[in-house]
């Protein structure tokens, strides 16, 4: 071998050494950076993106869209209608729960709006790009929301821009319970599962649990990073195993079609 | 030299144009992965030392934006081992952690590019072929590795159809996008006076 060649490999080696001795805030500092200086490429090809699909997408009868108008707009108002009906009473909750000595309040108080950027291209992980980062509130490791449920976790963020571990991703682990028993889980989704919304696995539940198909499926609030009570899915299928239950879980969110959802802020202490 | 800082460059925008591939949803959400595929191209266009510089560059870069870093979840252990199967004795689930490290994907661009680096004499002479073929072998590879080794981590095995059908997507637009960048990379050789191809007895530069 050459020397040149040779000062080449001990440098690759060296320096490949020095990158796996890297700690975890490190490295979550340097994709947090990385992330930053590419959040203008992943804004600007979400544009492309949705400018293509719009230019391929199928002619809108004008009539269909004025009746949607329509529909949409007594919807807003019924909503705005209901929307503060529910300060009243979150307000009143509030109050009453102060009153008896509670401690915190509703951990839902800080929700951070973002807007789905695009899907991440990445190889193995079902992730997904919003527009809002450290700069507007959003951490690592937060509860991501839709008003249906769970979406999943931060995980890098950039100062504009943050990578949303979805519910779907084997790596993403919500402790959850069955609704209306006792039987608590581990929900998580599959390795190789790469349809947009794949079925999700609750795994450690009790052998032969009565647990009955379309029960919805809720977060139970242990681990810290998840608030209970968000709902998670529905119960498809219950198989026993080896030495506990599983059961098959269909995700209580539709991923393929999420445009909009809420990171749980910094100041929201979960349950 | 002229060459290898234009590879460089080209490199660097490789990832921001990584950005607007879209994927083909019918094929598992399969996608053609620019950086890595121009990795591999290169790697037999530049001389050794380079092309570990363009690993460690693509590797650092790839684990920086795409690498997930999860934390030791130390309650989500705890739960699962109190949990109901608690009573059987209690064992680690194997979920903790299970991201693969980062810097892990420099040391596999560094030994694919290795292995890249074997046909160079063969690229030399103009016979884009086997680098073509060696592109999608080292792109099914990358992939195959990388999923064994979650896998490994994870503790179960487990290759449903869906993961195959995705590598082998992927090797295929590798494959199908190689030539358009062996094409690349000699326009660029030629502007910049930088021979990689085999003349006969005579070559100016034999790239090491």
């Amino acid at each position: 071998m050459k020397t040149l060649n040779l000062i080449a490999l001990l440098l690759f080696i060296a320096a490949s050494v020095a990158v796996f001795m890297l700690d975890t805030p490190t490295t979550r500092t340097v994709q947090s950076k990385v992330m930053a200086i590419f959040a203008p490429f992943m804004h600007a090809s979400a544009t492309v993106e949705n400018t293509t699909s719009r230019a391929i997408a199928e002619d809108i009868d004008p009539k269909e869209l004025l009746r949607e108008t329509e529909a949409l707009r007594l919807k807003v108002q019924k909503l705005t209608i209901l929307s503060q009906r529910h300060d009243e009473l979150l307000e009143e909750n509030n109050k009453l729960r102060n009153m008896i000595g509670y401690r915190e309040r509703s951990p839902f108080k800080d929700l951070i709006a973002c807007r789905v950027i695009k899907r991440s291209a990445a190889t193995w992980w079902s992730t997904l790009i919003i527009d809002k980062g450290s700069a507007d509130g959003v951490a690592p490791d937060r509860a991501v929301l839709t008003d249906v449920g769970l979406v999943g976790k931060t995980g890098k963020v950039s100062p504009h821009v943050s990578e949303v571990i979805l519910l779907t991703d084997e790596l993403c682990r919500v402790a959850a319970v069955i609704d209306g028993t006792r039987e608590k889980g581990i929900l998580s989704g599959e390795r190789g599962s790469l349809e947009n919304t794949p079925d999700l696995r609750l795994r450690f539940l009790s052998r032969n649990a009565p647990i009955a198909p379309g029960t919805n499926v809720i977060s139970s609030g242990d681990g810290g990073v998840f608030p209970s009570g968000l709902l998670l899915g529905r119960v498809k299928l219950f198989e026993n195993k080896d030495i506990s239950g599983e059961a098959l879980v269909e995700t209580a969110v539709d991923f393929t079609k999420l445009e909009d959802v809420f990171v749980v802020g910094s100041s929201a202490t979960p349950p | 030299m002229l060459f290898n800082v234009s590879v460089i460059a080209l490199m660097c925008l490789t990832f921001f144009a990584e950005e607007f591939v879209p994927a083909v949803e019918i094929a598992q959400n399969a996608r053609l992965f620019l950086a890595p595929v121009f990795f591999f191209c290169a790697a037999v266009a530049v001389p050794f030392p380079t092309m570990l510089m363009l690993a460690f560059m693509t590797g650092f870069v790839w684990d920086a934006r795409y690498a997930q870093l999860i934390a030791e979840d130390k309650a989500m252990e705890q739960l699962a081992q109190v949990s109901s199967v608690g009573g059987y004795g209690g064992f680690s689930t194997g979920l903790s952690g299970s991201g693969l490290g980062f810097g892990y994907s420099i040391i596999m661009f560094g030994v694919l590019g290795c292995l890249m680096q074997g046909i160079r004499p063969l690229f030399k002479k103009g016979r884009w072929e086997l680098p073509v073929f060696m592109v999608g072998f080292v792109t099914i590879v990358w992939l195959l590795v990388q999923f064994i080794i979650i896998t490994f981590l994870r503790g179960d095995v487990f290759f449903p159809q869906e993961v195959w059908l995705k590598m082998v997507s992927d090797t295929l637009m590798a494959m199908l996008a190689s030539p358009l960048i062996y094409l690349v990379l000699h326009t660029l050789a030629r502007a910049t006076n930088y021979e990689i191809k085999y003349e006969g007895l005579r070559y100016r530069f034999d790239g090491s």
